[in-house]
């Protein structure tokens, strides 16, 4: 009888630090430079809402939407070595910095809305050209995501290199970075 | 092997370890409470409205767990904390694995998703739970655990 009373106090215990957890977790969260919103969005509604902040106005384009194309390690080393593309690292910035595709720019698709403003006048000239995508490997979801919300922004030629950076520096190939 | 379990400085030992691990684990996850959160959004459990209060709320938890452990302070509820926390990720490892997901739990930061990944972090989960058992257990025998380890501490100096 006497330890189920402890443990009954003991659940009183957890509960009360849980919820101390709780408070604490949401006072850090309102300090913090973006604070977690309070209700979960997928990764590709977040990317969804960059794309609107980014432009607002996209309807037209989505018509005639083409989808990107998934590319091949040769095709995407040809398009990096006779710079025929335009290179975009969708992996989180400190993974670009630390190594990455040469000319590679990074455009992290957790990050998409600012990047792509830093950017945008660039990949806006060319709308009309290559532009090729890679981020981690065949697992990340990160140049598709990022792919998809270039072509909903008016590019048509948007390339994702699927086997992303696992594939290209396990081939040895050349690598820019720290 | 009961005796080596019971042990008072085998308890000694294991507490700031379990600590350490909790405050490491809880440390990793505040670096990025999006990811952790599309983590959890990954075993296809929990509603929208809780994930990322969970995300925001379970690295404090464990900060706080682990410190607790390490300076001895209510190591009842703290153990019992533990306790819970491994049987609730080892369930969410086990539900995910029953149903074919490969997600990664998150609980030491990110990392590609496997399924040998996923038994291990189910077999971590399964190890922390038996500590924490241990540790409650013990301190649930006895009323005032402080003079304990100081008679432990003692017992080994010759005092």
């Amino acid at each position: 009888m006497k330890n189920v009373t402890k443990f009954g106090k003991d659940m009183i215990g957890v509960w009360l630090l849980a919820t101390a957890s709780i408070c604490v977790a949401l006072l850090i969260n309102q300090l913090r430079d973006h604070p977690l919103p309070l209700v979960y969005a997928s990764k590709t509604q977040r990317m969804e809402t960059a794309v609107s902040k980014v432009a607002p106005v996209v309807a037209p384009v989505l018509a005639t939407m083409d989808h990107p194309q998934i590319i091949s390690l040769e095709e995407f080393r040809d398009l990096v070595e006779n710079k025929k593309a335009i290179v975009l690292d969708a992996r989180p910035e400190i993974f670009h910095r630390l190594g990455h595709v040469p000319g590679a720019i990074s455009l992290p698709r957790e990050d998409f809305e600012n990047v792509y403003a830093k950017y945008k006048g660039l990949l806006e000239s060319y709308r009309d050209q290559a532009i090729a995508v890679y981020c981690s490997g065949s697992n990340c979801e990160d140049s598709d995501m990022v792919a998809n919300g270039l072509v909903k922004l008016g590019c048509h030629r948007v390339l994702v290199f699927k086997g992303g950076w696992d594939q290209w520096s396990g081939a040895k190939l050349p690598q820019e970075g720290q | 092997m009961k005796k080596v379990l019971s042990n008072r400085w085998f308890i000694l030992v294991l507490r700031p370890i379990l600590g350490a691990v909790f405050i490491y684990a809880g440390i990793v996850k505040t670096q990025s409470p999006q990811s952790f959160a599309d983590n959890i959004a990954g075993f296809q459990l929990l509603p929208n409205e809780v994930i990322n209060l969970l995300a925001l709320s379970l690295p404090v938890f464990e900060i706080i767990v682990g410190v607790m452990l390490i300076i001895g302070l209510q190591l009842r509820i703290v153990s019992m904390s533990v306790l819970i926390l491994s049987i609730v990720f080892a369930l969410a490892l086990g539900s995910a694995l029953t149903r074919g997901l490969n997600v990664d739990c998150g609980c030491f930061g990110d990392g590609k998703p496997t399924v040998f990944k996923m038994w291990m972090s189910l077999g971590r989960d399964v190890l922390l739970g038996i500590a924490a058992l241990i540790i409650w257990r013990l301190y649930s025998f006895i009323s005032n655990p402080r003079p304990v380890e100081s008679e432990a501490l003692g017992d080994a100096s010759g005092v």
